[in-house]
């Protein structure tokens, strides 16, 4: 009986709180099924396969004269860069006068099991780019590139410098063997040609499980624990919400670029050794000779810093610029430091040189 | 373990020279069912028979790293808590020291568990266990190869053969396209 008395009332009441708010959690939220990411207006301006060009209506009455293609990673979607009006990183730069367009990859089926570095590169990428060209009368735009979209912007822009004006590359995958992050660990030690070989594309799946064992205990269950606690706060809700879906919506990788990227990237680490081919075309990093702008976070366990630093060092530009910030792989583009730190110095930077 | 890769050894045997000894023998009464599923009944019986037994011999390895695999997890949950423990002896009593414990104990493992994902062992035994289980999928998709054949339909391999050939198609069109925007584009701008 004594022990009882002992429980402080205040572990009782937090505990009834709790409960009620995961019961009322269906009355006050949306089910993710029911949001839609789609925030800043845009039109499908280009298609090429499964991919599409978006083009966002602009936000100013002047603009910048170079038009900003963004290269959004091969993982999850382009969303993420568009999440919510207040952490939008499209709508800031529309704000601050840019054209932007973006490279929605779409969704391989079995049937893209052969597409390469070489489609996406010289194929999809370069379409999109030519196709911005000839419509902006402009003989060379602004890349940019997050993530694993940045491996891809990378080589493109060392095969076609003649097109990019300048090169901005946000957590670049580069230098795969100084990565110390779990996911290179996994695909250091992948079977990744009997991998394409039985099962093809990259299922979603498997990327989910590489993200579960990503700060598990925080990210498996905290997480879910302060978004029931936070049930009552609108903006905390929806943003988790839209944040989750986005998370839960990765599409396949096709076969023969997962394993073109896990061996070359991560394995053989040839990108920055200057050995990569790309459709039998050298990648030589020296020839990315324009402006270039790399952007790491500090706290990035998706890509470490030390994994995307290299690339500042290997380029042949002589106008380069190298900031790290104080944040986490998606924080760097989707949070109220992108908004307030990030993207005023990635805006200024583009605009004189636009 | 040898004895029962001996075991195996014989199973595999008595099965596969039953297969084909009745294969051999039906192979002339078999003219009736020629056309139908059941006309190469004895050698698709054969070919799924030898993708069971090598199932039963991936499947022994698969549980043999899927073992290590949760060894490995058992591990670090065990040396983590013992961390806690250490670092959080007392029992909390209220809101607050329940807040700073769980704290404690997230970093802990998040920690813990990091390491150990991040460590070459864990690494290589994942590789294989997803490397063994590629294995099994592997024979999976045999036997549905067998049955896609019995009914007419190409197996995975003709369909993939047809996947390439288009890609390679459609890679030399879009780049022939290509080079006509870019050469019109420049005619253009003369």
């Amino acid at each position: 009986m004594q022990s009882e008395s002992k429980i402080d009332p205040k572990i009782i009441e937090e505990v009834l709180k709790f409960s009620k708010n995961v019961i009322d959690a269906p009355k006050l939220v949306s089910a993710p099924d029911e949001i839609s990411l789609e925030v800043t207006p845009h039109d499908t301006v280009f298609e090429l396969d499964k991919t599409r060009l978006l083009h966002y209506r602009s936000l100013t009455e002047k603009q910048h004269k170079t038009p900003l293609l963004i290269s959004y990673a091969l993982i999850n979607r382009y969303h993420i860069l568009d999440i919510q009006p207040e952490k939008s990183w499209v709508r800031n730069l529309l704000q601050q006068g840019f054209d932007i367009y973006m490279l929605d990859w779409g969704t391989p089926t079995s049937m893209d099991k052969y597409l390469d570095f070489d489609d996406y590169v010289n194929g999809y990428l370069d379409s999109a780019v030519e196709y911005i060209k000839n419509e902006s009368s402009n003989e060379k735009i602004s890349l940019q590139g997050y993530c694993t979209g940045a491996t891809i912007s990378t080589a493109y822009t060392a095969l076609h410098p003649e097109s990019v004006k300048n090169y901005i590359a946000t957590a670049p995958v580069i230098d795969g063997w100084r990565d110390t992050t779990v996911i290179s660990n996994l695909a250091k030690h992948m079977d990744v040609d009997k991998m394409v070989e039985t099962i093809g594309n990259m299922p979603p799946e498997f990327m989910y499980y590489c993200f579960s064992v990503l700060k598990p205990f925080e990210q498996g269950i905290e997480k879910y624990v302060k978004f029931f606690k936070n049930i009552d706060n609108k903006k905390f809700v929806d943003n988790f919400l839209r944040v989750e879906k986005w998370l839960g919506d990765t599409p396949p990788i096709p076969g023969e670029l997962f394993k073109q990227w896990i061996k070359d990237i991560y394995q053989d680490n040839l990108l920055i050794q200057n050995k990569m081919h790309i459709g039998g075309e050298h990648i030589d990093l020296k020839k990315i000779d324009m402006p270039t702008f790399t952007q790491i976070a500090v706290g990035d366990h998706l890509v470490s810093p030390e994994c995307s630093m290299p690339l500042h060092y290997a380029i042949g530009s002589e106008d380069k610029t190298l900031r790290m910030y104080p944040t986490g792989h998606v924080g760097m583009i989707a949070s109220s430091l992108s908004q307030k730190k990030v993207l005023p110095e990635l805006g200024k930077w583009l605009a004189e040189r636009s | 373990m040898d004895s029962s890769k001996t075991t195996m050894d014989y199973y595999k045997h008595l099965s596969l020279f039953w297969t084909d000894l009745i294969h051999l023998m039906s192979s002339k009464p078999q003219a009736l069912t020629s056309t139908g599923p059941m006309r190469a009944f004895a050698a698709n019986s054969k070919k799924v028979t030898t993708e069971l037994i090598e199932i039963n011999e991936d499947l022994m390895g698969f549980n043999q790293y899927l073992t290590e695999y949760y060894k490995q997890l058992a591990n670090a949950w065990e040396v983590a808590q013992k961390k806690v423990n250490l670092k959080a002896p007392v029992v909390p009593q209220d809101v607050e020291q329940i807040e700073a414990f769980k704290r404690i104990w997230i970093d802990i493992f998040d920690n813990d568990f990091t390491e150990l994902f991040d460590s070459k062992e864990f690494g290589e035994n994942y590789g294989k266990l997803v490397s063994k289980e590629l294995e099994l999928t592997k024979h999976w998709n045999n036997i549905a190869n067998v049955v896609l054949q019995s009914v007419n339909l190409p197996s995975k391999e003709e369909i993939d053969e047809v996947y390439k050939e288009l890609h390679s198609l459609k890679k030399r069109v879009g780049k022939i396209e290509l080079e006509l925007k870019k050469r019109e584009a420049k005619k253009n701008a003369k």
